[in-house]
């Protein structure tokens, strides 16, 4: 027989002819390696995570119209969107014109109402969104001014900017000459507490027949899944590329989201440490136990013939196992752990990370072997005199 | 040819003189018993045979080697290569099997060798019981363990301490024996005891009284004599 297997005989028969004592340090090792595997899984899929719950803040990107240009085709935006290389999670244009209603000037947004209401789920709406050609939905404020309620018409005037550059007369109902009017019907009054409640809101369709020209947008407002660094280069190179797209980060949301992950990392990072030094302790207080138990066994092998050195392999051997079991198990456990945590702060699954069975393991081991190396050393110090006389 | 021989040898913790100037020599194949009364020295004398004390003074010659001035790890190897060691406790690994247990010395001097330990259990009777761990055994047989292991790597020396002390009787003879045949075959054996019939087994006794060795010839009287004591 080859010496190492009667060394594995030996280290495996310790264990597990002696379970009750070893098995204190194994759940020590598997809790503490559950909890860092599963920690690392989270920690490692939290920024997707963050970025799909960062989503109902809204847009982390925005296009405007360059310098040079007053409006931005859909065919440039669609341009822009292709320089960027991290997925873009949605993309909303707005089309903002001055209107009238009785004279009495107001911003009308024509927009892809299901995609921003999909993305702004602070938005309060008593009513429904327009489903209909021919529906508005209109801010608060504005429905106050105007005393609007769910159902009621409302008419908006337009003017085309060359009719109005032209204008040069009133017909004889006083009504400037080029004016478009279009009867409205407010499916809903909008809620949010913010800016929006100073709006009319009616689909790209309708805008583009109230305009009667093909729409130019204001704003492009995109959520991209890209951190701050990634995002400006992003914009730089659709600054190079198409000239005129002007990109701007949305700082509110890229910092916060920076922000939020850099305060994670450092908890998980912290929660990491502690089970490390949990671990450790519970290890090497464990392992002083098993010497001081085993000190005529120690003393007998030394009888025998065993050197110091062999004494520490013997007993680092039986550690490192120990080590290797728990960090075996606690990967896999960890990846449980790592999936209850995602389902019930993040409410999405997560992806199990096949490398992170060797790394929780080498740790595992890493750790193991620290906690042992001071309780092995005592061992070798035990005299070997002690077997004799019954002591 | 002497194989062990003690010159001026003197064991000093404090004011205590745990051995005085002991003197003794040991041949080749010879069968001693070391007896004598609590605190005589006895175990003082086993540790420094057995490589695992040394001396504060005096030469302890082990095949021509001053174990003396060798360092612990010089002692560690000499305990490994020369001597078999027997207990009255018998020290088996509770959680290894009889074979296991004969294998780990056989560990430690060269390489683990199933067959050889099977033999070695054989020759002390205990095939049978090859796989049983010791909580399984009796005190007899796990003594019988125990001689199986002291025997497994040929030493020059089997050193003996109290090897019949927690066994019955009939138990003890089945040990004596085993020491005749390793005696009849020529091995060097030295038990340290406070049996009479032990002792009495033995070719030869000496004994120590305050760490002085007060009778050392092949009568067996002391043992006698204490065994009466006792008695």
């Amino acid at each position: 027989m080859k010496r190492s297997t009667m060394y594995f005989r030996m280290i495996t028969a310790s264990i597990a002819r002696r379970k009750s004592r070893m098995l204190v340090a194994l759940l020590a090792v598997t809790v503490g390696a559950t909890i860092l595997a599963g920690l690392v899984m989270v920690y490692y899929d939290m920024p997707r995570q963050m970025g799909e719950q960062f989503l109902a803040y809204g847009a982390n990107m925005i296009f405007v119209p360059s310098a040079e240009s007053d409006g931005m085709t859909i065919e440039e935006i669609q341009d822009a969107i292709d320089e960027i290389d991290a997925g873009v999670e949605s993309d909303i244009e707005y089309c903002y014109e001055s209107a009238t209603i009785n004279d009495a000037p107001i911003i009308v947004t024509g927009c892809d109402l299901g995609k921003t209401y999909a993305t702004s789920p602070y938005w309060q709406i008593d009513g429904e969104l327009p489903s209909a050609p021919g529906e508005v939905l209109v801010g608060l404020e504005q429905a106050e001014f105007f005393s609007l309620k769910v159902g009621d018409t409302v008419p908006i005037a337009y003017l085309p900017p060359d009719a109005a550059a032209v204008a040069n007369g009133v017909n004889l109902n006083g009504e400037i000459e080029g004016k478009v009017f279009q009867d409205f019907t407010v499916s809903g009054i909008l809620d949010t507490g913010g800016s929006e409640e100073g709006y009319f809101f009616i689909s790209a369709e309708d805008m583009e027949s109230l305009i009667g020209a093909e729409l130019t947008y204001d704003v492009a407002e995109l959520r991209v899944n890209a951190d701050a660094q990634e995002l400006q280069e992003a914009a730089d190179k659709i600054s190079d590329a198409v000239p005129g797209v002007s990109p701007q980060l949305v700082k509110r949301i890229t910092e916060s989201q920076t922000t939020v992950l850099s305060k994670l990392s450092a908890l998980v990072l912290l929660v990491t440490i502690i089970t490390l030094a949990l671990i450790m302790i519970t290890v090497a207080t464990t392992m002083t136990a098993v010497v001081t138990e085993r000190r005529r066994e120690i003393g007998l092998r030394k009888a025998l013939g065993a050197s110091d050195g062999s004494i520490m392999l013997e007993f680092m051997g039986e550690g490192l196992l120990i080590g290797f079991i728990g960090g075996l198990l606690g990967s896999f456990l960890g990846f449980g752990f790592a999936y209850l945590v995602s389902t019930n702060v993040f409410n999405s699954t997560i992806t199990f990370l096949p490398a992170l069975i060797p790394i929780t393991i080498i740790v595992a081991l890493a750790v193991t072997a620290l906690a042992c190396i001071l309780p092995v050393r005592n061992a070798t110090k035990v005299d070997p005199a002690l077997v004799l006389k019954g002591e | 040819m002497s194989l062990l021989e003690l010159k001026n040898v003197y064991k000093i913790y404090g004011d205590l003189h745990a051995l005085d100037d002991v003197n003794m020599k040991i041949d080749v194949g010879e069968w001693v018993a070391i007896m004598g009364p609590s605190g005589s020295g006895k175990s003082t004398v086993m540790n420094i045979i057995g490589c695992m004390d040394s001396p504060t003074k005096g030469q302890v010659l082990l095949d021509g080697v001053d174990i003396a001035s060798v360092s612990s790890k010089g002692l560690t190897d000499i305990r490994r290569d020369k001597i078999g060691l027997i207990f009255q406790q018998f020290h088996l690994i509770n959680y290894l099997t009889a074979l296991e247990n004969v294998m780990v010395a056989q560990y430690y001097h060269s390489m683990p060798d199933e067959k050889e330990a099977l033999e070695a259990l054989d020759r002390v009777g205990l095939a049978d019981r090859a796989k049983h761990l010791p909580s399984q055994l009796s005190g007899g047989e796990q003594q019988r363990v125990c001689v199986a292991r002291a025997l497994i790597n040929h030493p020059e020396l089997i050193l003996a301490d109290e090897p019949t002390g927690n066994l019955d009787e009939a138990n003890e003879k089945i040990v004596l024996d085993l020491f005749r045949q390793l005696h009849d075959e020529g091995t060097t054996l030295i038990v340290v005891t406070h049996d009479a019939e032990v002792g009495a087994a033995a070719e030869r006794v000496i004994t120590l009284e305050y760490g002085k060795v007060t009778s050392e010839n092949g009568d067996t009287s002391f043992g006698k004599a204490a065994r009466k004591d006792v008695v």
